[in-house]
């Protein structure tokens, strides 16, 4: 007899983010449906004739207390209790408390072979409070893990926030976590098709996410969009300027490179409209890959390719920027970490606009995701051998690991799941009449890019 | 051998327990979703129906020769039934958690009831006073079990099980185990202590000399445990084998198990009281009869339409009740 798993629902975000908003809409809309709320609170759920237990987070620790290896307790409970029923439920959603880390609630659901049996982890629904967030992501670790191991991210209490901020949280979320999907609501108002039953994590949407995830890393680290008149003037790197520089911006990380040395490229764009900044970010994309023209420090620079290599004295230089006709220009530079500045007679000019293209170096939080997608066969030796390797030693900082795999011999889809040491592969459907590609997304800390595409690419089949 | 079926009866839900009464002329069946209703055993006519735990009954326990029933539910309360006069007598309530385990003290001079609710562990009287509260068991409370003798009671938790005296409730030994525990028996001659455990393996304790045994190897999580009466074999479950250890002299370890075969993940076992046959049940609905000295069972097997829940011998061994999961009752006669 094969049982049908029941879909659970698992409800993660800080005290007052909306989790019990959300909790009451999807229960007052689905009274069709059997569902049992495993709550944390009593007496939040205000809706009644629902099926509704009381969590108490008890944390059994698999191995010495390590947390990658701890499960709830109370979960396998209160969900082995749940199965004792003649008729099915539709579903069973289960709220954290404000401070839960998620792993053990996840890892539950991999316990062993009687909890994969019978329930299937559908989605955790992170309520993210889009005024407050900023605070707790910067201060501790539990707001960083909540949306690092989302599959949906409510950008919630929107009406609070200004839009351009809304912006650049979503921008620092994205960079966290590249999978989930991001929906912006207020009083948690998203059509419940986006939350329930979204059939587990999706890598079909991988592609549609941002390229900066999937895509190989940009040549460039940073980007910044000036309004410029026409005319000639002053691109200063360094601290040539004193008394400017701190209207620039500064990044304290590594130096690569020349040290003399910096590529910038300026593009003229006809807007700051987002497919206009993605239309010139690929069109850097390309002339960084071409020969680059060097420019002696004093020398003359103007928007469009090609590539211009500047070169520096002592880390400074000045160049004159010749702008032919008044408007938006986004200057890509190679190393984020050079200060650069734009004069305008005697004004520096404010970037209206910026990017930095090494997300992962960007947040104190060090969250950051790492996708991978490559075409070809795997070996399935070697990627069981590097998978277990890797999760031994790394286990403990990747967060969530998800993946549509193709191995070679089989016709038929590798769908793969981890969550820190604990993972679960099976083979779903077969792969239809289109190219095979693997794709593979890791969320975490301490993600080395490189070294996780090398290592998987050296998984590929002979 | 011949199981025949004796008669039938339909729960409003799942069948959580099953609990024959002491001097064997009724069954007590008690459903998920709460009642708790009593059969007689000859015609399986309904005597009584008790309305059990608002939000589900967990577990019901006879009062060693009487006619007091006790249930555990999900409303944190022990009730207490006085199922000759067909009413409810009294309620122990233990807080919020959930009442899972209930055991009456096989025997011994006060009557005793364990009762497990969450991480408390309380002793009850026949009148529903608190006999003793115990401090909190560092983990939830996941098994229970009496000594045969009735002088220590058994308590297993994530981490452990302890073993309280029955008369001075105070804590005799306790041993510690780095997993889950689902499953706790005694050996009737009060020999081995054993438990089965999560990791998925079969622990044993020989209380006395301080011996531990320890069986792994198992596909899944060991959740049923029986002896015999002899004391010699242990019947044991964690996937779709039933695995019987042969417990004589110095015990099994280092032995070759007798693997009796279903054909899905099973979801019970169950010794007879005083004789020597074994029961066991399967997720796809099947019920085998063996004996642990041959591999084959003894019969063809009975087909359910639905797993079972819980298997109890009557105390006579004549009678077997199964409880499943879409809500029905079995009793089947056992002929030799």
């Amino acid at each position: 007899m094969d049982t049908i798993p029941i879909p659970v629902t698992v409800l993660t975000g800080f005290l007052g983010a909306g989790k019990t908003t959300l909790l009451n809409r999807i229960l007052s809309e689905q009274h069709g449906r059997k569902l049992a709320v495993i709550e944390n609170e009593f007496g939040e759920v205000g809706v009644d004739n629902q099926l509704v237990i009381q969590g108490d987070e008890e944390l059994f620790e698999m191995n010495n207390g390590c947390i990658c290896c701890s499960v709830r307790g109370d979960l396998i409970r209160i969900l082995g209790r749940l199965l004792k029923r003649k008729d099915r439920l539709d579903g069973i959603l289960i709220e954290t408390t404000g401070l839960a880390n998620p792993a053990p609630v996840a890892q539950t659901f991999f316990t062993d072979d009687e909890m994969r049996r019978n329930f299937r982890l559908d989605a955790i629904v992170t309520v993210v409070d889009a005024k407050h967030v900023t605070t707790h992501l910067d201060a501790d670790d539990e707001s960083a893990r909540q949306v690092a191991f989302a599959d949906v991210i409510l950008l919630n209490k929107t009406d609070l926030v200004a839009p351009s901020d809304l912006d650049a949280l979503e921008e620092r979320i994205r960079g966290m976590n590249a999978v989930a999907s991001i929906h912006r609501t207020r009083d948690c108002g998203v059509a419940l098709g986006r939350v329930l039953d979204i059939g587990g994590f999706n890598l079909d949407r991988a592609t549609e996410i941002d390229p900066r995830f999937l895509e190989p890393e940009y040549p460039f680290e940073w980007a910044g969009a000036y309004q410029l008149p026409s005319g000639s003037h002053d691109l200063v790197i360094g601290h040539a300027d004193d008394d400017h520089h701190s209207d620039g911006h500064h990044h304290h990380h590594h130096h690569h490179g020349g040290e003399n040395e910096l590529d910038v490229l300026v593009m003229p764009v006809p807007s700051l409209g987002e497919p206009e900044i993605a239309a010139a970010r690929d069109t850097a994309a390309a002339v960084f890959a071409e020969p680059e023209r060097r420019v002696e420090n004093g020398g003359r620079i103007t928007p469009g390719a090609p590539l211009n290599r500047l070169l520096l004295d002592g880390g400074d230089g000045r160049f004159r920027l010749e702008v032919a006709e008044s408007g938006h220009h986004i200057v890509f530079e190679g190393c984020g970490e050079e200060p650069l500045h734009i004069q305008v007679g005697d004004d520096t000019v404010r970037p209206s606009w910026q990017a930095d293209y090494h997300a992962a170096h960007e947040h104190s939080t060090s969250v950051s995701s790492v996708g991978i997608q490559q075409a070809g066969e795997l070996d399935g030796k070697r990627l069981n051998d590097w998978i277990s390797a890797l999760l031994r030693t790394q286990g403990r900082d990747i967060y969530r690991m998800k993946g549509v795999l193709s191995v070679k011999g089989s016709t038929k889809r590798l769908v793969f799941q981890g969550i820190h040491m604990l993972f679960d592969a099976k083979f779903d459907r077969d792969w239809g009449p289109g190219p095979r590609i693997n794709t593979l997304v890791f969320i975490g800390k301490n993600l080395n890019r490189s070294a996780l595409t090398e290592a998987f690419k050296a998984c590929l089949a002979a | 051998m011949q199981l025949t079926k004796h008669w039938a009866a339909q729960l409003d839900d799942y069948v959580i327990d099953l609990a024959w009464a002491p001097d064997g002329t009724s069954l007590a069946a008690a459903s998920a979703a709460g009642p708790v209703a009593l059969y007689g055993s000859p015609d399986g006519v309904k005597r009584c129906a008790f309305p059990g735990h608002e939000g589900g009954s967990n577990s019901i326990a006879w009062q060693p020769g009487t006619a007091l029933l006790a249930s555990g539910g999900q409303d944190g309360a022990v009730k207490l039934w006085d199922t000759a006069a067909g009413q409810h007598v009294a309620t122990a309530p233990l807080g919020r958690p959930w009442v899972e385990h209930l055991a009456w003290r096989p025997a011994g001079a006060a009557p005793i009831l364990a009762a497990a609710a969450g991480r408390k562990l309380v002793f009850i009287n026949p009148d529903a006073t608190v006999r003793h509260a115990f401090q909190d068991a560092p983990k939830t409370i996941s098994a229970l079990a009496w000594h045969p003798l009735g002088s220590r009671a058994a308590v297993a938790y994530f981490g452990g099980v302890c073993l309280w005296g029955a008369d001075d409730a105070l804590a005799q030994s306790e041993f510690p185990y780095g997993n889950g525990i689902h499953a706790l028996a005694w050996s009737p001659d009060g020999r081995w202590l054993v438990s089965g455990n999560q990791d998925p393996s079969v622990h044993i304790w020989m209380v006395e000399s301080g011996v531990e045994l320890q069986m792994s190897g198992y596909e899944g999580k060991v959740r049923h445990l029986s002896f015999d009466f002899g004391s010699r074999w242990l019947a044991t479950s964690g996937g779709r084998d039933v695995c019987v250890w042969d417990c004589s002299g110095a015990g099994p370890e280092g032995r070759e198990p007798v693997m009796l075969a279903h054909e899905a993940p099973v979801c019970g076992v169950a010794f007879q009281r005083t004789h020597g046959l074994l029961a066991s049940a399967s997720q796809d609905g099947a019920l085998m009869l063996w004996s642990a000295e041959r591999r084959q069972p003894l019969r063809a097997t009975v087909r359910m339409p639905a797993a079972a829940t819980c298997l109890a011998w009557s105390p006579d061994d004549s009678h077997l009740a199964i409880g499943s999961e879409k809500a029905m009752v079995y009793v089947l006669r056992c002929d030799p």
